[in-house]
């Protein structure tokens, strides 16, 4: 079974579109954050509303529904937002993932870094 | 006029998201809209993902796991009764298991598609009775079982089923987490009174007493009313004992 306090990769990335989000993070917004985060690897929405449910299972976001919306029906949205839990293995993740990053930089040198940055970008 | 899908597309897709989660699905759902094609496309692999998501959500493993093995025992009771054969041909093991396991697919299905918040009573039978609505359609050619045996594996899963689901009521958002607010693991089924819960556990120990007795008796060779007796004085004494 998953350590409760603990994310997911797949979990981080949705953890970090509702950060950046801020007030704005929903299904289809988080669904085009993650797709950023993750390419050139696609996503689907389902993958992300089965992680939302997990994260809120454990405790990590919270979620709402605002007011219906003309260009979605007049249907309502479910706005996520970061709990201290969330936060909290949010950077604990952040961290793992630059002690890696230091590693592995130390090891192939400072520019493999950017190499991989421009190549991921294209 | 705005573009978005038609009303029949967003009705079907309607009926195949579970309640408690279809108004943000159909919404983001129709945002996402682009063309008729892209839609039923985005419908066809979001909609499986959602009802798992609700199908775990609603299901606790171990009360779905007694269900099964209860499920199980009585249609196997049933077949042994009715039609003893059945039991020694190649696949009679594994056919009486496919009614057994509709009927569990059933209640689940019935959790996730419920309406969250408190259920009565009799809405609890609901699950079970589509899953044996379900049991009925799995009864393949070759696999089928004997109609007498179906029918009453059917009415003893029925009655243990809404048994079960009466002491253990669905979860309406089951949680992972410790950090889960408390208010989460409310149950929804409906209350059972502490008297109908006393006679149920006195039912049930009669019937264990009786059948660990029977077993004991026949086993060691001895007289079945001093054992079935000695066993019932054991569990008057536990039964004390617990109390006070």
């Amino acid at each position: 079974m998953a350590n409760p306090e603990s994310a997911g990769q797949f979990e981080q990335l949705v953890l970090t579109a509702i950060l950046s989000l801020k007030d704005d993070a929903y299904g289809v917004t988080i669904h085009s954050k993650v797709a950023e985060l993750v390419r050139p690897k696609s996503t689907s929405l389902g993958a992300v509303y089965v992680t939302l449910d997990r994260l809120e299972d454990k405790g990590f976001v919270r979620s709402r529904l605002s007011d219906p919306t003309p260009e979605r029906g007049g249907r309502a949205k479910r706005c996520y937002q970061l709990e201290a839990l969330g936060e909290r293995a949010l950077q604990e993740s952040a961290v793992t993932a630059k002690r890696v990053w230091d590693v592995i930089s130390e090891a192939w040198g400072r520019d493999w870094g950017k190499r991989f940055g421009k190549e991921g970008a294209r | 006029m705005e573009p978005g899908p038609s009303t029949a597309a967003e009705f079907i897709a309607g009926i195949l998201i579970p309640p408690a989660c279809r108004e943000e699905v159909l919404g983001d759902l129709h945002e996402r809209f682009q063309s008729p094609a892209q839609y039923a496309f985005d419908a066809m692999y979001t909609i499986p993902f959602v009802i798992l998501s609700r199908v775990r959500r609603t299901s606790d493993p171990q009360v779905v796991l007694m269900q099964a093995f209860g499920l199980y025992l009585a249609f196997l009771g049933a077949a042994w009764f009715l039609d003893g054969d059945l039991l020694h041909t190649q696949w009679g093991l594994l056919a009486l298991a496919i009614p057994a396991g509709a009927i569990v697919v059933g209640i689940m299905l019935e959790d996730a598609y419920a309406r969250p918040g408190r259920r009565s009573g009799y809405g609890l039978a609901r699950g079970p009775a589509f899953g044996v609505a379900l049991a009925f359609l799995t009864q393949m050619k070759d696999l089928a079982l004997p109609r007498m045996v179906l029918l009453c594996g059917c009415g003893l899963g029925l009655l243990l089923s809404c048994a079960v689901r009466m002491l253990f009521p669905p979860a309406s958002n089951q949680m992972l987490g410790v950090n889960a607010p408390a208010y989460w693991l409310e149950r929804s089924g409906g209350e059972m009174p502490p008297v109908l819960i006393r006679i149920l556990q006195g039912i049930a120990a009669v019937f264990s007493i009786g059948a660990a007795g029977a077993w004991i008796a026949d086993r060691a060779a001895l007289p079945l009313p001093q054992v079935v007796g000695v066993l019932a004085l054991f569990a008057a004494v536990f039964a004390l004992l617990r109390r006070s």
